[in-house]
C-alpha cells in the first residue's frame, strides 16, 4: 500500500507557523470568543459593568426587544440604509472602475487617487464635514443647490442624507475592487467577443459582469456587514434624531449600552443583530452563488 | 528542540504580555515627610470647619490621584493649597476628557487600590459610583447647615457628595437688538404671556423670510420641558418618586406654549438653524433660554455681543417652581483606596468644604449660585449676569434628582418628534413616558422632588 507523502516542511517553518497559529487563536479568544460569551449570558440579565449590577432576569430583555418600538423601526432604517448604500456603493464603484480601466481614460492613476480618497479618510470628520454641510442656514448642499431644506432634522430626508454621505464615503473602496477584478479578466475573452462583433454593451453583459461575479460577491457581503454594524455617521450627523428617525440597529445597541448602561437589553439587541447578519450573509451567498 | 523550546517561550511571553493589564504593585510613596502638626493657621470654615493643625498619615508621605474632566488648574489650585499646608501629601490631579470620562472612572474605580482616591462628581453619574464611595467623614448635620442643596444629597444618613453651586436655566437677550425694537429695562417679562409680546417685537422678516428670531430654542426644547412644567404644579414624578409623568396638565401646557410661539407668533423657527446658541452668538436671535455655563460659552466664542439676562418667565405670579436646578458636586472619595489615602482624601475634602474662596472662584467659574451660605450675597457672585437672573427666587427653583439618562434622552426625543415630525404633543409625550416607565423599572433611582419645600402644594 502507497502511504501519502507530506509535502516537506523546514522546521522553522513549523515553528514560525505555531506561533502564528497560537496569536491568532490567543487573540480570537480574548477579544471576539469569551466578550460574546460574556455579551449572550448578559443579555439574560440586568447587567451594568460599571456599576457590577447584574440580575438574572431570563427572557425579558428579548420580549422588551420586541415590544419596543425603537427596535422595529432602527431595523426598517438598517434595512433600508444597507440596501441603498449597498446597491450605490456597487453601481458608483463598477461604473467608475469600468470607466477608469476604459483605453480611452488617460491619468488612471490621478482619478484612483482621488476617488480612493474619502475611503481613507477619517469617518468623524467626513461625518462632522458634512453635517457642516448640511446646515440649513450656511451649509454649501442648500447654497450649492438653491435648497432650503433642513436636512439633518427632517425626517424625510435626515437618513438619505447620512445615507449620501456614507455612499460618497465608501464608494472608492468598490472602486479600487472593481478595477483589479477588471484587470484580472484575462483580455482574450474581450479579443473573442470583438471577433464575434458584439457590441459595448453585451460585452459587459456577457463577459464582464458574470466574470466580475466573486468582486462583486466579496463587496456585497462585506459591504452588508460593515453597514449592519454603522452607528458613527448617526451618532455624529443626527444622534438618532429628529425623534427616532435616525435610529440603526448598531446606533440602538450603542445608545441602550452607553447612554443608558443598559448592557444586558443592549446585548439581546446585538444579538438579534448578529443572526440576523449570518442569515442575510448566508442568503446573499446563496443567492449570488445559484445565479452564478 | 532548541527552537521548539524558544518558540514556546515566545509564545508564552505574548500570552503573558496580553494578559498583565491591571497588575497592581505596592505602593512605595514620595515626597517629603512632614514632622510640624503646628502650622500656625486659623481654622476655616463656619459650621464644617478645617483645623490645619495636624498631622495627616503621621506626616509620612502620601501620594493621591484626582481625577477630573475639566478646569485642571483652578482644581489643581486646590490641591496646591492644600499639598502647602501638608507637604507630605502629593495630590496627582489627572484630567481626562468628558468623552468617555463615565465609562473609565467606574472601571478605574473597580480596581480598587489602583483606582483615584478623589474623582469629580456629576450627579446624574451617582448610579454608576456610589457603590465604590466613602462617605464624607463630616457630620451631616454641619454639611446641611452650611450647603443648602446638602440634604438632597442625603443618602442612609450618609452624604457622599455636596454641591459646591447650584445651575440653572434663565433667559439671554441681546441688548443692542432689544434696543433696536423699542424695549427698555421696563420691558423684562415677568409672565409668558408678556414674554411672547416682546419676543414678536424682538422678531425681523425681510420678504416674508425671517432674518432674526424674537425667540429661539432649537435644541433647548427638552431642556425647557423639563423645568417650566413645575410652573403649573406639576411634578415630574409621582409621589412615590419613582413613577414618571409626562402627560400633565403642566407638560401639556407648556409643550403647547411653546409651540405656538413658533407656529402662531412666527418669533422662531424650528428649520431657523439648528443650535439656539451658536444662532444668538451669530446675532441672528434676539432671545435665547441657556443654564449658566452659557456665560462661560459666549464669553469665549463670541464676546462681541452684549447681552443681558433675566429670570424665566413664570405661568403664574406665584409659580409652584420656577424652573429646575442642577447642582455641581464636590469630589468623592474612593472607598476602596489604601487607609492612608483615604484619611488624605477625607481630610482634604473638609479642606474644600471650608475653603469659601476656593468655592467661590469655582461658582465665578462655572457661573453658578453658591450652595455655600455664606456666600449667597457675594456682591462679586451677585454680578455675574447668569447668577444674577436666578438670585431673586432661588429657593423656589427644583432638584428632581441625579436625572436617569433615559428621562433626559426620551424627553428629547418627545421633543423633536413634537418639533420636527408633527407628532401630537400627547402621543409624543405619552411614548417618552411609557418607555422612561419601563427603563426605570430596572433602576433604584427614586425622584428627590418630594424635599422641596413647597412640594405639599403640587397638583
Amino acid at each position: 500500500m502507497l502511504r501519502k507523502r507530506r509535502p516537506l516542511q523546514s522546521k522553522s517553518e513549523v515553528v514560525l507557523r505555531s506561533i502564528v497559529v497560537t496569536f491568532l487563536v490567543v487573540y480570537m479568544l480574548i477579544f471576539l470568543i469569551i466578550p460574546v460569551i460574556i455579551a449572550f449570558a448578559g443579555s439574560f440579565h440586568i447587567w451594568n459593568p460599571l456599576n457590577g449590577t447584574y440580575k438574572w432576569t431570563g427572557l425579558d430583555n428579548y420580549i422588551r426587544m420586541f415590544q419596543y418600538p425603537t427596535f422595529w423601526l432602527s431595523m426598517k432604517n438598517t434595512v433600508v440604509f444597507c440596501a441603498v448604500v449597498v446597491f450605490f456603493r456597487v453601481l458608483l464603484g463598477l461604473a467608475l472602475a469600468y470607466a477608469i480601466t476604459s483605453r480611452l481614460i488617460r491619468h488612471k492613476t490621478f482619478f484612483r487617487t482621488i476617488f480612493y480618497m474619502p475611503t481613507v479618510t477619517p469617518l468623524v470628520a467626513v461625518a462632522y464635514v458634512w453635517k457642516i454641510m448640511y446646515n440649513p442656514q450656511f451649509g454649501l448642499v442648500n447654497n450649492l443647490f438653491g435648497f432650503d431644506i433642513n436636512w439633518l432634522f427632517s425626517s424625510d430626508f435626515a437618513l438619505p442624507a447620512v445615507m449620501v454621505m456614507t455612499i460618497w464615503k465608501d464608494f472608492g473602496y468598490a472602486v479600487i475592487l472593481f478595477m483589479s477584478g477588471l484587470m484580472s479578466i484575462p483580455s482574450d475573452y474581450y479579443e473573442a467577443s470583438n471577433i464575434d462583433g458584439a457590441n459595448a454593451w453585451q460585452t459587459f453583459k456577457y463577459i464582464t459582469l458574470p466574470l466580475l461575479k466573486p468582486t462583486m460577491v466579496f463587496v456585497v457581503i462585506t459591504s452588508l456587514i460593515s453597514y449592519l454594524q454603522a452607528y458613527v455617521p448617526v451618532m455624529v450627523m443626527t444622534k438618532g434624531g429628529p425623534g427616532t428617525s435616525t435610529f440603526l440597529s448598531s446606533y440602538l445597541v450603542y445608545d441602550q449600552a452607553f447612554v443608558k448602561y443598559n448592557f444586558g437589553y443592549a446585548s439581546a439587541i446585538a444579538f438579534f443583530i448578529l443572526i440576523f447578519t449570518a442569515v442575510l450573509t448566508v442568503f446573499s451567498f446563496k443567492l449570488t452563488g445559484e445565479n452564478s | 528542540m532548541l527552537r521548539k523550546t524558544m518558540a514556546m517561550l515566545v509564545i508564552i511571553s505574548v500570552i503573558a504580555l496580553t494578559c498583565a493589564c491591571g497588575k497592581s504593585e505596592t505602593t512605595a510613596y514620595k515626597g517629603e515627610t512632614d514632622t510640624n502638626p503646628d502650622k500656625g493657621l486659623p481654622v476655616m470654615g463656619e459650621n464644617v470647619t478645617y483645623d490645619p493643625n495636624h498631622l495627616i498619615n503621621d506626616g509620612k508621605p502620601v501620594e493621591l490621584e484626582w481625577w477630573l474632566w475639566d478646569a485642571p488648574d483652578l482644581f489643581g489650585s486646590i490641591a496646591e493649597e492644600f499639598e502647602k499646608i501638608h507637604p507630605n501629601v502629593t495630590i496627582h490631579v489627572v484630567n481626562n476628557p468628558w468623552d468617555g470620562f463615565w465609562t473609565k472612572l467606574p472601571l478605574a474605580l473597580q480596581k480598587g487600590t489602583d483606582g483615584p482616591t478623589l474623582f469629580n462628581v456629576h450627579n446624574s453619574y451617582q448610579h454608576l459610583l456610589l457603590t465604590y464611595m466613602a462617605p464624607y467623614d463630616i457630620d451631616v448635620k454641619d454639611l446641611e447647615t452650611d450647603f443648602f442643596t446638602a440634604k438632597s444629597h442625603e443618602i442612609d444618613g450618609k452624604i457622599y457628595y455636596v454641591d459646591f453651586g447650584i445651575m440653572t436655566g434663565a433667559m439671554y437677550y441681546n441688548k443692542e437688538m432689544w434696543k433696536a425694537a423699542g424695549l427698555t429695562e421696563e420691558d423684562i417679562p415677568a409672565t409668558w404671556e408678556e414674554f411672547r409680546e416682546v419676543a414678536k417685537k424682538l422678531t425681523v422678516e425681510e420678504d416674508g423670510k425671517l432674518v432674526q428670531a424674537g425667540f429661539n430654542y432649537n435644541g433647548d426644547f427638552e431642556n425647557l420641558m423639563q423645568g417650566v412644567p413645575y410652573q403649573y404644579g406639576n411634578t415630574i414624578f409621582d409621589e412615590s418618586g419613582k413613577v414618571p409623568s409626562l402627560t400633565q396638565e403642566g407638560q401639556l401646557k407648556a409643550a403647547q406654549m411653546f409651540l405656538d410661539m413658533y407656529e402662531k407668533d412666527h418669533v422662531g423657527d424650528k428649520d431657523f438653524g439648528t443650535d439656539a446658541a451658536q444662532s444668538f452668538g451669530q446675532g441672528q436671535s434676539a432671545m435665547v433660554y441657556k443654564w449658566g455655563h452659557f456665560y462661560g460659552y459666549m464669553n469665549t466664542n463670541y464676546p462681541q455681543i452684549e447681552y443681558g439676562t433675566f429670570e424665566v418667565p413664570a405661568a403664574t405670579k406665584d409659580p409652584f417652581a420656577y424652573d429646575r436646578y442642577n447642582g455641581e458636586a464636590t469630589p468623592g472619595i474612593n472607598k476602596n483606596a489604601a487607609p492612608e489615602q483615604i484619611e488624605a482624601a477625607q481630610d482634604f475634602i473638609r479642606f474644600y468644604l471650608a475653603n469659601t474662596e476656593k468655592q467661590k472662584e469655582l461658582c465665578m467659574n462655572y457661573s453658578l449660585f453658591p450652595a455655600n451660605n455664606t456666600l449667597r450675597e457675594d456682591t462679586e457672585l451677585q454680578d455675574n449676569p447668569a447668577i444674577q437672573a436666578v438670585s431673586a427666587h432661588i429657593d423656589n427653583y427644583i432638584w428632581p434628582g441625579p436625572m436617569p439618562a433615559t428621562l433626559a434622552d426620551n424627553l428629547k426625543i418627545a421633543c423633536q418628534d413634537m418639533m420636527y415630525n408633527d407628532t401630537p404633543i400627547e402621543k409624543a409625550l405619552k411614548t417618552a413616558e411609557d418607555i422612561v416607565k419601563v427603563d426605570l423599572s430596572n433602576q433604584e433611582f427614586v425622584s428627590s422632588e418630594n424635599l422641596y419645600h413647597r412640594y405639599s402644594e403640587h397638583k
